[in-house]
C-alpha cells in the first residue's frame, strides 16, 4: 500500500508542477500551457494527492495513516524536484508509469 | 528593522537561524540517526548478533535476576523485541558507586549474561541530540531548548519571508551560485515543512517540564513524586517487610496485561521488592504500536499474581503530551514509517546546513575580499560543523570496531575519538583555504562512511555478505545507510571541487576570492 501511496503522490505533484508555465516549459519546451490543460492538470494533481491519503490510511489506520501521508508527500515530491533540472522528461514520464507499477506490485503481493 | 513587516521577518529569520545554526545542525543530524538507535546499538555490539528472541524470555530473565540481584529494591527488565533481540536489565544496587544502578544484557533463550563490548552504542547520538556531552545535563538541556525555540522562530519567520512559496515550490536551479543555495534551502524547508514544524515544536514539548515547571510546582507544591504518581501512575513502592516470599510466575501476569490492552504486547517489566512479601510487578505496554508514548501499565501483586491496578492512556492532558512526544520519537508504524521520518530529518539537516552556508555565500558575494572576520568565522564554523560532524560520527563507529574489545574504559574512549575527530575537524579549516577545507572534510567523511562496510567485513562476521542474504535488515541497514550518506558526501565534495569552472559568475568575478562550495 505504501509504494502505491508514494506513486500516487509523485504523479499528483508532477501534474500540479506541469500546470505551471515554468515547469511545463522545462518538460515540453513550450512556455505556454493551454488554459484548459492547466486546469485539467491541477484537478488531476489534487485528486491524486487526495487519493494517496486513503492508501496510507489503509496501510496504517487513521492516526498513523495521516502521519504516514505527510511523510509520503515529502518523500514523493523530493525526487521530482531533484530530477526536474537534470532529466525533466524522465521526471514527467515517471508520473503516469509509477502508479500502475505500484498497483501491479500490490496485486502480485496480495496473491 | 526598517522597511516593513516582511523585511523585519527576513532579519529575524537570518539571525535566529544563524546564531544557533551549528547547534541545530548537530541536533538535527544526531537526532535523525537516532530514529535507528536500537539498530545502531546492535550494530555496535557484534557479540549480540547471534542472539534471538525466545518464547519464555521473561521467565528466563526473571529466574536469572533472582541469582544476579536477589536483594535489590527493584529490577527493570526490557523484554526482547523485533528491533532488539536481547533482554536488557538494570537494577538498583547500593554497592554500585555513582549511579547506584547496575546493568546487564541477558540471553532471552537461557537468561545467561551475554558479554558484549563496552560501548554507548546509538544511545550516544540519542542523548547528544538533547543534552550534548561534557556539559552539565541541565545546562545542556536549557541550551538545546533555547536553540529549539530559536528554530521555531526561524521556521515561522522563514515562511513569512519566503515570498513565492507556491510559485517556487518545485524550483531547484543547480549550478547557479547563491541562487542554488537559496533554492536548496527553500526546497529542503518547504517539502518537509509539516515535519520541521512538528519536530521542533514537539522537541520543545519533550523538555517542557524543565522549561516551564510552574504549573507542576503550583499544583503539587513542589512535590515531584506526587506529580509523577498522579500523571504517570508511578507510585513509590512500599518498604521491604523482610519476610521472604517467592515471586509469582510472570507468564500469567503478562497474559493478563496483554488481555487488558486488547492484545497489545508487554515491553517492559519492573519488579519492586523482589522476593519479599511486599513485592509488586508492573507490566508496561510496548510503545511502538500507537502514536502516544504515554505509559500504560498494569500493576500486579508480586506474591499472588493478582492484578492491583491499571493506569495510563485515559488522561487527556497526559495523552496529548504522549502523542506529541510519540510523534517526536517516531517509534511507531514500522520500518517504512521510520525511513520516512529519517528522510524528513535529513531534509531538516540539509535545511539548517544550507541556511548557514547561504549566509556566508551571500556575504562573500556582496563584500568579496572585503568581507571581515565575521564572514570568515561563519565559514570556518560551517566547515567545522557541517563537514566535521559526519567525520566525528563516522570516527565513532570506526573506533567501535578498531579499539581493543578488552580495553579499559572502552566506551569512554569511543566518545573521546568522536570529540578528538571533531576537534581536529574544527581546527583544520583555520589552516586551509575555504574551498580546500570543504573538499578535504567532505571527502574524508565520504571515505570513512564508504569504507565502513569494508571495515565491518574485516572485523566481524555480520557484514553485508551475511546480513543481506539472511534478511537481517537492522544490521544491513546501518551499512547501507553509511554507503548512501558516504555517496552523498562524496558527491558534495566533487561539486565543491568543480565549482570555480562555472561561467555564470563571470560578471562578479572581480569580487570573488573564495568560491562557494557545492554549486
Amino acid at each position: 500500500m505504501i509504494p502505491l501511496a508514494l506513486a500516487l503522490a509523485y504523479a499528483g505533484f508532477t501534474a500540479l508542477c506541469l500546470a505551471m508555465e515554468r515547469h511545463y516549459g522545462e518538460v515540453f519546451g513550450l512556455r505556454r500551457v493551454p488554459a484548459w490543460r492547466a486546469l485539467a492538470l491541477r484537478i488531476t494533481g489534487w485528486a491524486l494527492l487526495a487519493l494517496s491519503l486513503p492508501s496510507c490510511v489503509v496501510a496504517r489506520e487513521w492516526a498513523m495513516g495521516v502521519v504516514l501521508w505527510c511523510g509520503v508527500l515529502s518523500a514523493a515530491v523530493l525526487p521530482l524536484v531533484l530530477l526536474l533540472p537534470y532529466a525533466p522528461r524522465l521526471a514527467a514520464w515517471l508520473a503516469p508509469a509509477l502508479p500502475p507499477i505500484a498497483a501491479l506490485l500490490l496485486t502480485l503481493g496480495a496473491r | 528593522m526598517r522597511g516593513g513587516f516582511r523585511q523585519s521577518m527576513a532579519w529575524l529569520h537570518t539571525w535566529s537561524g544563524l546564531l544557533v545554526g551549528w547547534v541545530l545542525f548537530a541536533v538535527f543530524l544526531t537526532g535523525t540517526v537516532s530514529y535507528f538507535r536500537p539498530e545502531i546499538s546492535l550494530w555496535m555490539r557484534p557479540e549480540l548478533h547471534a542472539a534471538r528472541d525466545a518464547p519464555e524470555a521473561a521467565e528466563n530473565v526473571l529466574r536469572r535476576m533472582q541469582t544476579l540481584a536477589p536483594n535489590s529494591a527493584n529490577w527493570i527488565v526490557t523484554l526482547p523485541s523485533a528491533r532488539d533481540p536481547v533482554a536488557r536489565v538494570f537494577w538498583r544496587d547500593s554497592s554500585a558507586g555513582g549511579s547506584r544502578f547496575r546493568r546487564a544484557i541477558l540471553d532471552p533463550a537461557t537468561g545467561e549474561d551475554l558479554p558484549a563490548r563496552d560501548t554507548l552504542g546509538g544511545d550516544f547520538f540519542y542523548t547528544f541530540h538533547y543534552q550534548l556531552h561534557h556539559v552539565p545535563v541541565l545546562w545542556a538541556r536549557w541550551i538545546i531548548s533555547f536553540c529549539a525555540m530559536f528554530m521555531l522562530v526561524a521556521i515561522l519567520s522563514g515562511i513569512v519571508t519566503h515570498r513565492r512559496i507556491f510559485a517556487d515550490f518545485f524550483t531547484f536551479r543547480p549550478r547557479k551560485g547563491q541562487r542554488s543555495w537559496l533554492d536548496g534551502h527553500a526546497v529542503a524547508a518547504m517539502l518537509a515543512l509539516p515535519y520541521h514544524l512538528m519536530i521542533t515544536y514537539t522537541g520543545i514539548v519533550t523538555l517542557m517540564l524543565m522549561t516551564m515547571p510552574w504549573g507542576v510546582q503550583l499544583a503539587f507544591k513542589g512535590n515531584n513524586q506526587a506529580f509523577t504518581a498522579a500523571v504517570f501512575g508511578l507510585e513509590r513502592p512500599p518498604p521491604r517487610s523482610g519476610q521472604a516470599v517467592p515471586l509469582a510466575p510472570i507468564g500469567p501476569m503478562l497474559a493478563e496485561a496483554s488481555h487488558h490492552w486488547g492484545g497489545a504486547q508487554p515491553g517492559r517489566i519492573t519488579v519492586n521488592n523482589p522476593g519479599d512479601a511486599t513485592a509488586t510487578v508492573q507490566v508496561f505496554r510496548v510503545d511502538d504500536d500507537r502514536l502516544s508514548v504515554n505509559r500504560q501499565l498494569v500493576t500486579f501483586n508480586g506474591v499472588t499474581g493478582a492484578m492491583i491496578s491499571a493506569s495510563g492512556g485515559d488522561r487527556p492532558a497526559a495523552e496529548t503530551r504522549g502523542v506529541m512526544v510519540g510523534l517526536h520519537r517516531g517509534v511507531f508504524g514500522g520500518g517504512v514509517m521510520r525511513a520516512l521520518f529519517f528522510l524528513s530529518g535529513l531534509m531538516g539537516t540539509v535545511m539548517v546546513a544550507t541556511g548557514t552556508i547561504l549566509w556566508a555565500v551571500k556575504q562573500r558575494q556582496k563584500l568579496g575580499a572585503r568581507a571581515g572576520y565575521g564572514t570568515r568565522l561563519v565559514e570556518v564554523l560551517n566547515v567545522a560543523a557541517i563537514g566535521g560532524l559526519p567525520i566525528a560520527m563516522a570516527a565513532y563507529l570506526w573506533a567501535n570496531r578498531l579499539l581493543p574489545v578488552a580495553m579499559a574504559q572502552r566506551a569512554e574512549w569511543e566518545v573521546h575519538v568522536f570529540f578528538i575527530a571533531w576537534g581536529v575537524a574544527a581546527l583544520h579549516p583555520l589552516l586551509r583555504s575555504h574551498r580546500r577545507a570543504w573538499m578535504e572534510q567532505l571527502g574524508l567523511g565520504a571515505l570513512l562512511l564508504l569504507l565502513l562496510p569494508a571495515l565491518n567485513a574485516a572485523t566481524t562476521h555480520s557484514h553485508l555478505g551475511v546480513t543481506l542474504p539472511a534478511g537481517q535488515w537492522a544490521l544491513a541497514g546501518v551499512d547501507l545507510v553509511a554507503l548512501a550518506l558516504g555517496t552523498a558526501l562524496g558527491f558534495a565534495a566533487r561539486q565543491v571541487g568543480r565549482a570555480p569552472a562555472e561561467p555564470q559568475r563571470a560578471r562578479r568575478a572581480g569580487h570573488r576570492t573564495s568560491p562557494a562550495p557545492a554549486e
